[in-house]
């Protein structure tokens, strides 16, 4: 059958018509789930800047792209260590500790071809204060399901995605997600958290009687300026939530830090995507027409 | 029990579609939410990795991204090949295999969502006395016309353009080609709700060029399916693909000889929603062709005792028989016709003087 020359042209017309504005390319299923970043990526690339007095775990330079190991700079937190838990692997690589050099600490997945999401942690310990940091890294290899891993209890205080994004998926501005709290081990009920993003926005949230609280993203991402920073993927940006609860004279400090996109209709159009459907609904109907001859004869 | 509840083999066969449906579309409810809990990430079918919420991804996916992330982009960093950049796509094509054994090409015809939403429409079609239109001469078109195209989309959008963009020769937004202009990702998306995939990604020529595309194969294959059976299936580079290793699953469509009246016959082709001439023509290899899909509807409506069978291996799962085709054309034609529902108006008038009673 030949292209119909009305299909070519709405194509062609269309492609021209969207050429004003650079937004980033869609995310892929394919794709390498991004890490979060120092380097702030929605349009700023380069500047390192604190936008969060949280102890946070940051991407150091160098570290995306490779599948087997990532550089992991602690910020606001003076941890000589980060500590890397796996879901799977030989036993002793399931719970690795790297010193934090001046570029941070370069972290490895627990097996070479075991990928996934590893859960990284930070502690800073005084008399008076613990402070912990974690966050949630997945090396582009196949690798088990984090479910388990998250389970576990690591430190005293703790906020855990429930669940984290799918892998190639990510949070979202507009999207709710669920995060819950525990204190050793236990969910934590009616406790706040507060959510802090990298362009400013802040919200707090209170847990249920179950540990969970629902996180609201903020639809904080400025309009484009510069397309994204390479790849497949929507535009991302950091963000923290922590939580603070005092228990025997001691005060303790958690925070989950990761990435979050911008929303996925953003720099897109419905109404383009919609007509261009119509445009093959249209295309298809002359199929509609009765056969004049040749109908069936095994009636 | 089981034969009250599943009279036909094509009932039995919309009853599997549907449960996959749910599998490949809302899965995740079942196995998991994340990728690692899958069902697999190499299944012989278009289940979309798009959709947030299915239960496996369609080898294509991993096929795409693994020739352009690791081939391409180790053959420009190493200029060589070597068996660990391979590995990963060869482990794919295992994964893929392992699945493809059992069920062969039954994955396009048992298993597909996006092939049963085209059947559905189709039935639809039917219902409402649409005629049917075949890709054959005199109507549409010879289907030997139209088969080529799968083997180019996959090798162009699948295997060419991915590598291509691995090695930097074409933009990074045409990585994952096929999955571009997939109408499954439309298809199985819209039913989660999400109109992300619908919308075009402005600002990027190459992006919108391909969403588009995929909107207008999901617009024509909605519309087209009401007449045309499996549109986009006859397209299709999964079918493609499935086929390439179609004789090496035991799973398989077997007519050993011709009956003297498949000559004249023609009722399997005419049942097939491929328009398969060969079923016909054919036997042996040549009439398990490549555009089959395992629906098992020619050997449903061969009225030939024992002539066309499903076979796994040497056991037989279903065979064709007069008894059965002569219960089966009562219920529906071959080329799917039922009884049309048709929406007529009263029309026993209400007599003199009652309507203001």
């Amino acid at each position: 059958m030949k292209p119909h020359p009305l299909l070519i042209a709405v194509i062609a017309l269309g492609a021209h018509a969207q050429s004003h504005d650079h937004g980033p390319a869609r995310p892929a299923p394919g794709g390498q789930a991004a890490a979060p970043s120092a380097a702030p990526s929605a349009g700023r690339p380069g500047a390192v800047r604190e936008w969060t007095r949280q102890p946070l775990l940051l991407a150091g330079r160098g570290a995306r792209g490779e599948r087997t190991a990532a550089m992991l700079r602690p910020q606001g937190i003076a941890a000589a260590t980060v500590t890397v838990f796996a879901a799977e692997g030989p036993e002793s690589r399931l719970k690795v500790e790297y010193p934090v050099t001046a570029d941070g600490a370069k972290i490895e997945a627990a097996a070479p071809k075991t990928g996934n999401y590893h859960w990284v942690t930070a502690r800073e310990e005084s008399d008076v204060e613990v402070r912990t940091a974690s966050t949630a890294w997945y090396f582009g290899n196949p690798g088990p399901s984090p479910k388990d891993l998250l389970k576990r209890p690591r430190h005293e205080l703790e906020i855990v995605p429930d669940p984290l994004p799918r892998e190639h998926a990510s949070y979202r501005e507009s999207e709710k997600w669920r995060f819950l709290v525990r204190w050793n081990g236990q969910a934590l009920a009616g406790q706040t958290i507060q959510l802090e993003t990298e362009f400013g926005s802040r919200g707090s949230f209170l847990t249920d009687a179950a540990g969970f609280a629902t996180v609201l993203f903020p639809r904080d991402f400025k309009p484009s300026e510069a397309p994204a920073d390479g790849g497949h993927g929507p535009r991302r940006a950091a963000f923290v939530l922590s939580t603070l609860k005092e228990a025997e004279g001691r005060r303790y400090l958690t925070a989950f830090n990761y990435n979050y996109g911008q929303d996925g209709d953003r720099d897109k159009s419905l109404g383009w995507g919609a007509a261009f459907g119509l445009v093959g609904m249209i295309a298809a109907a002359p199929l509609l027409r009765r056969r004049k001859t040749g109908d069936n004869t095994h009636a | 029990m089981l034969k009250s509840i599943f009279p036909t083999l094509a009932r039995f066969r919309l009853a599997v579609q549907i449960l996959m449906l749910f599998v490949t579309v809302y899965g995740s409810v079942i196995v998991g939410n994340y990728m690692a809990d899958k069902i697999s990430s190499a299944l012989p079918a278009l289940s979309c990795a798009y959709d947030q919420a299915n239960g496996g991804y369609c080898v294509l996916v991993p096929t795409q991204h693994i020739i352009h992330h690791r081939i391409g982009e180790a053959m420009v960093r190493a200029q060589q090949l070597t068996t660990q950049m391979v590995l990963p796509l060869l482990m794919t094509f295992v994964s893929f295999f392992a699945f493809f054994f059992v069920l062969g090409k039954m994955f396009c015809g048992w298993v597909c969502p996006l092939g049963t939403l085209q059947e559905l429409v189709g039935k639809i079609g039917r219902r409402f006395g649409i005629g049917l239109r075949r890709v054959e001469s005199g109507d549409l078109g010879d289907v030997k016309r139209v088969r080529p195209v799968k083997w180019l989309l996959l090798l162009g959008l699948v295997f060419v353009l991915p590598l291509l963009t691995g090695l930097g020769v074409t933009p990074h937004t045409l990585g994952n080609p096929y999955c571009d202009i997939c109408p499954s990702r439309i298809a199985t998306t819209l039913l989660t709700g999400n109109t992300e995939q619908l919308a075009l990604r402005l600002g990027d020529n190459v992006s919108f060029t391909l969403g588009a595309i995929a909107n207008l194969l999901i617009g024509f294959t909605v519309i087209g399916a009401l007449a045309v059976r499996q549109p986009f299936c006859r397209i299709c580079p999964l079918l493609a693909l499935n086929s390439v290793f179609q004789r090496l699953s035991p799973m398989r469509l077997s007519k050993p000889a011709m009956h003297e009246s498949c000559a004249k016959c023609g009722i399997c082709t005419e049942a097939c929603p491929m328009d398969i001439p060969e079923i016909a023509r054919q036997s042996g290899r040549k009439a398990y062709h490549e555009d089959c899909t395992l629906c098992g509807r020619c050997a449903e409506y061969c009225p030939q005792d024992g002539i066309i069978k499903l076979k796994w291996g040497p056991f037989a799962l279903f065979s064709s028989s007069r008894d059965y085709y002569k219960d089966k054309v009562k219920r529906e034609l071959p080329d799917g016709t039922v009884k049309p529902l048709k929406f007529v108006r009263n029309a026993a008038k209400p007599a003199a003087g009652t309507a203001d009673a």
